[in-house]
C-alpha cells in the first residue's frame, strides 16, 4: 500500500462526499423539471444537511444504545465502501484491503445496523421499514452476488481495480453478453439497494408503502443529516460501481494528481449521466407492489445467472 | 466484418434472443410478452443475417429477411389483434408464479448447457457454441406452453419453440435451404392462423380463452 | 512427552477431577468447582490442539489394556486439532457460564444437580477426545460417551418441563440411529482395509474395492449427518437444542455437531483418501439444502433456542457446501481450489463454535433473566442488560457474516472458492457452482434478516411482557464467558491472517484435497492459493473505526452547541405508545415467509367474528400461524404413524392367556422344525 495510493483513496472519497448530495440533488432537479415543476436547485440536499445539523437531537425515550451508534456505523460504511471502489484510479491504496464481497457485506452491515436503528424505537412504522428493507436486502443478496461471479470470471479476481483493468485492456468485453447482464442484473439491484422507484419511493411520507423514510422516522438533527448524507453517498457508490465497472474509460492508472483530477471529472460526468437517466425513469414508471418486489429480484437474479452461465459457456 | 466483431455481434443477438424468453416468462401483460417475442424474432434475424454475412451465403440472408417479416412484423400483428379483439391484457395467475417460473426456466437454461456440450464440443467455434442457447429458448417454450393459461401465452409458447429451433437451425448447420424455411415460415403462420381462430371460438362459447377451460369439453 | 500429549493428559486429569468434584463436593461449592475444573480441562485441550497446530509435536499414544480386544489409540493431527480447538473455544466459556447459570439459587433448571454437574465435565472431554481418536474402536467408544452423556444433559431439566422428555427421545433415536450407520461405515472399513487404527486403514484402503468405498462413504454420511443435524436428519436440533441448559445447548451446537462435520472429512479424505466426483456433490447438495432450509426456518423461529438450533443446521450446511465443493474440484483434478474451499469450511467451523456458543449463551442469559425464550414475548433487554446484549449483537452481527467480525471471513473464503472454479471446470462444476454461490449468497441475506429480528426484538425497543421488563443482568462468571467468546469472534474476524499456517496443516492431513499453503498472510492482508483476490479484515476494521471517529469529530466541529433531548417515540404523532404497537418477531419476518411460501407452507387460520347487526363490521379476528417442519411432517410423521400402527397391531398378540403364549411357543416349536428340518 502505497502513500500515494493512500491519498488517491482519501481523495476519492473526498470527492464522494462532496459530490453525493449534489448527485441527488440533480436527480430531484431532472425529475422536477420532466414533471413540470421548477425543482429545487442542486444544492437543496446539502442545504438541508447544513440545516439539520445546527438543530437539537432528540433521542426517543425507549431507544437503546444502536440508535445512536446506527447514523456513525451507516456513514462509516458508505465511507469505506468509497474508499474500496476504484472511483479515481485502479491504483487506490485502498484496493487490496476489500474486493467486492468485502464491499457488498461492508454495505449490508450499514443496512442492518439501520435496520435496527428502525427497531429500536418500537414504533409500529420503523418495524414496518426494518421488516421491508430486510426482505428486500435478503432477496436481492443473490443478484449481487452472482453477478459478481460473472463479472470475476472475466476478469479472474474480484479485486474491483483487477476487474476494471481487465476491461481497460480488452475493451471488447463491455459489449460482450455476459457484461451486458450481469450490467443489467446490477442496475436493478441498485435500484432495490438505493430505495428507488419502482421498489421504494425516495419521495413518499406515506407510511404505508414506504421503506427507507419509516425507519428513519424517528431521527432527527445531526442524526437525520448523518443518515441522509449516508444514503446520497450509497447511492453514488453504487452509481460509480456502474459507471466503472462497465465504462471504465477515463479512470487514471496511475496516481499522478492530474490524471486524479481528469479521473474526478470523467467519473462526475458518468454518475451525473447515470443519475439523470434514472431520474428520468423514475418519471415513468410507478411503485410495484412490496409483494411483486421478489418477482423484480428474481428476474435480476436471472440476468445475472445468464451473465455466468455466458460466461462459461461462450467464452 | 472481422471475425471479433461478427462473435460480439453474434452473442449480442444470440443473447438478446434468450433474454426475449425470459422476459416472457417475466411480464404479465399480454401487450409486453408479444413485445418480446417481436424483439426476439428481429433478434433471430439478425442471427441469421449475421451468419449470411459471414459465410457470404445469400439464401440465409434472403432467410433472414423472411424471418424478419414474418416475425417481426406479421405475427405480432395477428397476435396484438387477438389481444385487442378479447378483452383480457394479462396472464392472470399462471399454473407456475412468475418467479418461480424464472428460476425454473435459469435451470432448464443449465440443462440445456449441459446436455449439449458434447455437442458443441465436436466442432467448438462462435456458432456452435450458442446452440445451446436455441435449445434452452425452445425448453422455455415448452415450459410456457405447460404453465401458460392464455390462448395468446400458448401460441408464444408455441413460437418461442419455433424461434429456438430455428436457433438451433441456423447455428448449427449454418441454414437450412430456403425453400425448406420458407415451408417452416407458413406452417407457423398456418399454425397461429388456426390458433387465432380457435380463440376466437373458446371466447364465443367461454367468454374467456383460458385453455383449462377445455377440460370442460371432456364431459 | 510432548507439550500436545502433556496437555491431553492434563485435560483427561482436570476432567476427572471435576467430576470427583462434582459428587464430592458440598452442594454450595459444587458448581463452581465443576465448572473452574471443566474450564481447564478445556483450556488444557486447546493448549494441546494448539501445540500440535503451530506444528511443535504431535501426539500418539496407545494404551492396549484400557480396552478389552482392540485397547486405546490416541492420536491428535492438525485435522482433529482444529475440531479440538473448536470444541474448546465454546467449551472453557461454557463452562465458566454454567458456574452461574446452573447456581442452585437460580430457579427453573435442574442444572445444578450431582449427577448433572458429574456429567457436563464428561460430556466435555469426550467432545476434546473424540477428534483425538486413534483408531476405529476408540472413536466408536468416545463416540457414545460422547452422545450418552449429552442426552443425560438434555434430560437435564425433565422435572419442571414435559418437552424435555419429547425433546430427549427424539435425540435419542436419531443418535442412537447415527451410531448405528456409523457403527456400520467404520467396521465395515475397517474389515476391508484390515486394522483398526487409523494408521492401518489409511495403508490399507487402497485395496478396499470401489463398492465397498462407496458404502462406507453413505453409511458415513448418514451417521455422522445425523450429528451434524444436516437436512432430512436434522429433526432432533430444533427440539434438543431448546430445551437443554443454555450452556449445554452451546456445546451441543457449537461443538458437537461439527464433529459429524469431522467425521465425514476424516472418513471420506482422510481415511479412504478422497473418492469419485459424485462423494463431493452428495455433499454439496446436502449442504445446500441444509443452509437454504434452515435458514429459512431460523427466519421464521420466534423460540430464539429454536431459531438459533435452526440457523445451526443452516451453518452445517454452509461447511459442508466447502467440503463438498472441495471434493468435487478435487475429483475434478483442481487441488488448489479444493484447499481453499476445505479451509474455509475448517475455518468456519472454529468461527461457528464461537458465534453460536455466544449466541446461545446469550440467549441462557435471556432464559435466566426472564423465563422465556419467546421473541414476542421481549424486548426492551439492550438497556437492561447492557453485557448481554452488546456480547449478543456482535454475535448475531458475526453470524451473519458481516465485517470486520469472523463469519465475514470464512463466508468470504467459501465465495472465493466457488466463484474462481472456472479455469478448470467441467459440465459438473460449472453447472453447480453459480447455484452454489446464489444459494450462499440467499443464505447470508436470510441469516441478516433472521438475526436482525432475534437482535431487533429481543433486545430492542420495549419489553413486550412484564418479564421481560423486569430483566436483570447475568451474574458475573455468565457475563464473563459472554465476553470471551465476543472476544474470539472478533480477534478471529480481525487477525485470520493468524490462521493461514494452521490451516495449512490441518489440511495437509486430507491428501487428496491437500495443495501447498491454501491460505496465505502477506502483512495484514488475506491471500489465497491460486486466486487473485485480496482482503484486509483488520485494515477494513480500521476504517471503519476512523471513519466513525472522523464522523464524530466532523459533527462536533460544525454543531456550535451540542444539545441533545430524550423524548418520547414520536411514531409519525402517536399520543400512546404502547409495546403492542411494535413489530414484533412474527410480524418482522411476515414479509419473507410470504416470499418463501411455497417453501414454507405454513398453516394459517384466520378467524372473524362479526357484528350481529352487519357482516361489514368486524368483531374481532383472530390470527394463528404455525409453520411445520417440511420434513418433519412428511417424512418422520408416516414412519412414526407405521411404527405406532405396528405396535398397536403387534399388542394383540398379548393378551394375558398363559395358554395362548404357550400355543405361540408351540407354533415357534413347529416352524423351527419344519425350517430346519
Amino acid at each position: 500500500m502505497s502513500v500515494a495510493g493512500l491519498a488517491a483513496a482519501v481523495c476519492q472519497t473526498a470527492l464522494v462526499v462532496v459530490v453525493a448530495p449534489f448527485v441527488v440533488g440533480l436527480m430531484r432537479w431532472v425529475r422536477a423539471r420532466l414533471e413540470g415543476r421548477a425543482g429545487p436547485p442542486l444544492t437543496q440536499p446539502w442545504r438541508d444537511i447544513r440545516k439539520q445539523m445546527a438543530k437539537e437531537r432528540i433521542v426517543p425515550a425507549t431507544a437503546s444504545w444502536v440508535f445512536t451508534l446506527a447514523p456513525l456505523v451507516l456513514v462509516a460504511t458508505a465511507v469505506v465502501a468509497t474508499g474500496i471502489v476504484p472511483f479515481l484510479t485502479t491504483r487506490s491504496g485502498l484496493d487490496e484491503i476489500g474486493d467486492l464481497f468485502a464491499l457488498v457485506y461492508m454495505l449490508l452491515l450499514g443496512t442492518v445496523f439501520l435496520a435496527l436503528a428502525g427497531l429500536d424505537p418500537g414504533t409500529a412504522f420503523g418495524g414496518m421499514g426494518s421488516s421491508r428493507e430486510m426482505t428486500i436486502a435478503a432477496v436481492a443478496e443473490p443478484t449481487i452476488l452472482v453477478a459478481i461471479f460473472a463479472l470475476s470470471v472475466t476478469a479472474g479476481s474480484s479485486n474491483l481495480s483487477a476487474i476494471v483493468t481487465s476491461t481497460l485492456d480488452h475493451p471488447s468485453t463491455v459489449a460482450s453478453p455476459e457484461t451486458m447482464l450481469a450490467f443489467a442484473a446490477l442496475a436493478v439491484v441498485t435500484l432495490a439497494e438505493t430505495g428507488r422507484l419502482p421498489v421504494d419511493n425516495p419521495s413518499t411520507h406515506l407510511e404505508l408503502t414506504m421503506i427507507h423514510e419509516a425507519m428513519i422516522l424517528e431521527y432527527s438533527g445531526p442524526d437525520l443529516a448523518l443518515v441522509e448524507l449516508a444514503a446520497h453517498m450509497r447511492l453514488v457508490v453504487f452509481l460509480g460501481l456502474l459507471s466503472n465497472l462497465f465504462v471504465p474509460w477515463g479512470i487514471a492508472t496511475t496516481t499522478h494528481p492530474l490524471e486524479l483530477l481528469a479521473a474526478a471529472g470523467a467519473v462526475c460526468a458518468k454518475i451525473a449521466v447515470l443519475g439523470i437517466v434514472i431520474a428520468t425513469f423514475e418519471v415513468f414508471v410507478a411503485k410495484v407492489r412490496l409483494f411483486r418486489v421478489p418477482e423484480l429480484l428474481a428476474a435480476s437474479f436471472v440476468l445475472a445467472f445468464l451473465a455466468v452461465t455466458a460466461s462459461f459457456y461462450l467464452a | 466484418m472481422s471475425e471479433t466483431l461478427f462473435v460480439q455481434l453474434l452473442d449480442l443477438a444470440v443473447g438478446l434472443v434468450l433474454v426475449c424468453a425470459f422476459v416472457v416468462l417475466w411480464r404479465r401483460g399480454l401487450g409486453a410478452i408479444v413485445h418480446a417475442l417481436t424483439v426476439q424474432g428481429v433478434a433471430l434475424a439478425a442471427v441469421a443475417f449475421l451468419l449470411g454475412v459471414h459465410e457470404e451465403h445469400a439464401e440465409l440472408i434472403g432467410a433472414a429477411a423472411l424471418v424478419l417479416v414474418l416475425k417481426g412484423v406479421v405475427l405480432p400483428r395477428v397476435l396484438l389483434r387477438i389481444i385487442r379483439d378479447s378483452d383480457e391484457t394479462r396472464e392472470v395467475e399462471p399454473f407456475v408464479n412468475v418467479t418461480a417460473s424464472l428460476l425454473a426456466a435459469a435451470g432448464l437454461t443449465l440443462l440445456a448447457y449441459a446436455t449439449s456440450r458434447d455437442v458443441v464440443a465436436l466442432d467448438p467455434g462462435p456458432e456452435t457454441s450458442a446452440i445451446p442457447i436455441g435449445i434452452a429458448v425452445a425448453l422455455i417454450g415448452f415450459f410456457v406452453l405447460a404453465t401458460r393459461r392464455k390462448a395468446v401465452t400458448q401460441i408464444v409458447g408455441f413460437l418461442l419453440l419455433d424461434n429456438g429451433i430455428a436457433l438451433v437451425a441456423f447455428l448449427a448447420t449454418a441454414g437450412v435451404p430456403l425453400i425448406v424455411e420458407l415451408g417452416v415460415a407458413l406452417d407457423v403462420l398456418l399454425a397461429v392462423f388456426i390458433l387465432q381462430v380457435l380463440t376466437t371460438r373458446m371466447r364465443a362459447k367461454f367468454g374467456v380463452t383460458d385453455l383449462n377451460q377445455l377440460r370442460e369439453l371432456r364431459d | 512427552m510432548t507439550a500436545a500429549g502433556v496437555g491431553l493428559t492434563a485435560a483427561s486429569v482436570a476432567a476427572g477431577l471435576a467430576m470427583v468434584a462434582a459428587i464430592a463436593a458440598p452442594r454450595r461449592l459444587r458448581v463452581a468447582a465443576v465448572g473452574g475444573l471443566t474450564a481447564a480441562s478445556a483450556a488444557a485441550g486447546l493448549v494441546a490442539a494448539l501445540a500440535v497446530l503451530t506444528g511443535s509435536g504431535t501426539v500418539a499414544a496407545t494404551m492396549p489394556d484400557l480396552l478389552p480386544l482392540a485397547g486405546v489409540r490416541i492420536e491428535l493431527d492438525a485435522l482433529g486439532a482444529v475440531f479440538v480447538v473448536a470444541v474448546a473455544v465454546v467449551a472453557i466459556p461454557a463452562a465458566l457460564y454454567g458456574i452461574g447459570y446452573a447456581a442452585p439459587r437460580s430457579t427453573g433448571h435442574g442444572a445444578s444437580g450431582r449427577s448433572v454437574q458429574a456429567t457436563l465435565p464428561l460430556f466435555v472431554w469426550s467432545l476434546l477426545m473424540v477428534p483425538a481418536a486413534g483408531s476405529v474402536s476408540t472413536l466408536l467408544v468416545l463416540w457414545e460417551l460422547m452422545a450418552l452423556s449429552s442426552l443425560l444433559l438434555v434430560v437435564a431439566d425433565h422435572r419442571h418441563n414435559p418437552a424435555v422428555r419429547s425433546a430427549a427421545h427424539w435425540y435419542a433415536a436419531m443418535t442412537q440411529l447415527g451410531l448405528v450407520a456409523i457403527l456400520l461405515a467404520l467396521v465395515v472399513l475397517a474389515g476391508q482395509a484390515g486394522g483398526d487404527s487409523f494408521a492401518a486403514i489409511r495403508d490399507g484402503a487402497a485395496g478396499v474395492g470401489p463398492h465397498a468405498r462407496s458404502v462406507v462413504f453413505v453409511l458415513a454420511l448418514v451417521g455422522f449427518g445425523s450429528k451434524a443435524g444436516v437436512v432430512p436428519l436434522h429433526v432432533w436440533l430444533p427440539r434438543a437444542h431448546p430445551e437443554a441448559p443454555s450452556h449445554v445447548s452451546a456445546l451441543m451446537s457449537g461443538a458437537m455437531v461439527k464433529l459429524g462435520v469431522y467425521g465425514i472429512v476424516r472418513v471420506g479424505w482422510d481415511l479412504l483418501g478422497g473418492g469419485p466426483r459424485w462423494w463431493g456433490l452428495t455433499i454439496l447438495v446436502v449442504g445446500a439444502v441444509s443452509a437454504l432450509f434452515g435458514i429459512l426456518h431460523a427466519l421464521v423461529a420466534t423460540d430464539l433456542k429454536r431459531l438459533l438450533a435452526y440457523s445451526t443446521t443452516e451453518n452445517v450446511g454452509l461447511i459442508l457446501i466447502g467440503v463438498g465443493a472441495a471434493g468435487l474440484f478435487a475429483a475434478s483434478g483442481n487441488r488448489a481450489l479444493a484447499s481453499v474451499a476445505v479451509a474455509a469450511a475448517l475455518l468456519h467451523v472454529v468461527n461457528h463454535a464461537a458465534f453460536k456458543g455466544l449466541l446461545f449463551l446469550g440467549a441462557g442469559s435471556v432464559l435466566h433473566a426472564t423465563g422465556t425464550r419467546d421473541l414476542d414475548r421481549l424486548g426492551g433487554l439492550a438497556r437492561r442488560m447492557p453485557v448481554t446484549g452488546a456480547t449478543f449483537a456482535i454475535g448475531a452481527l458475526a453470524i451473519a457474516a458481516l465485517p470486520p467480525l469472523n463469519g465475514f471471513v470464512s463466508e468470504w473464503l467459501l465465495l472465493q472458492a466457488l466463484v474462481h472454479s472456472l479455469p478448470s471446470s467441467t459440465a459438473l462444476v460449472a453447472v453447480a457452482m453459480p447455484v452454489a454461490v446464489a444459494i450462499v449468497a440467499l443464505t447470508g441475506g436470510l441469516a441478516a434478516a433472521t438475526f436482525v429480528k432475534a437482535f431487533g426484538t429481543g433486545f430492542l425497543a420495549m419489553p413486550r411482557s412484564p418479564e421481560a421488563d423486569a430483566a436483570h443482568e447475568s451474574p458475573w462468571s455468565m457475563r464473563i464467558g459472554l465476553c470471551l467468546l465476543a472476544g474470539v469472534c472478533v480477534a478471529l474476524g480481525l487477525a485470520p491472517t493468524a490462521l493461514g499456517r494452521p490451516l495449512t496443516r490441518a489440511v495437509a492431513v486430507l491428501g487428496p484435497l491437500a495443495d501447498g499453503r491454501p491460505v496465505r498472510a502477506d502483512g495484514v492482508n488475506l491471500e489465497l492459493a491460486g486466486i487473485q483476490a485480496t482482503l484486509s479484515p483488520l485494515l477494513l476494521a480500521v476504517g471503519l473505526l476512523a471513519a466513525i471517529f472522523a464522523t464524530l469529530a466532523v459533527v462536533r466541529a460544525v454543531r456550535s452547541a451540542p444539545t441533545r433531548r430524550g423524548a418520547a417515540t414520536w411514531g409519525c404523532g402517536r399520543s400512546v405508545q404502547t409495546a403492542r404497537m411494535e413489530y414484533t418477531a412474527t410480524s418482522f419476518a411476515e414479509p419473507l415467509q410470504r416470499v418463501f411460501d411455497d417453501v414454507l407452507r405454513p398453516d394459517l387460520d384466520v378467524h372473524v367474528d362479526h357484528r350481529v347487526e352487519s357482516r361489514y363490521y368486524v368483531e374481532a379476528v383472530r390470527y394463528r400461524q404455525g409453520i411445520r417442519d417440511a420434513v418433519e411432517h412428511r417424512l418422520y410423521e408416516p414412519v412414526l404413524r407405521a411404527g405406532r400402527w405396528w405396535g398397536r397391531t403387534a399388542r394383540h398378540l398379548q393378551d394375558g392367556s398363559i395358554h395362548r403364549y404357550l400355543a405361540y411357543i408351540m407354533v415357534a416349536l413347529v416352524v423351527a422344525l419344519v425350517v430346519a428340518r
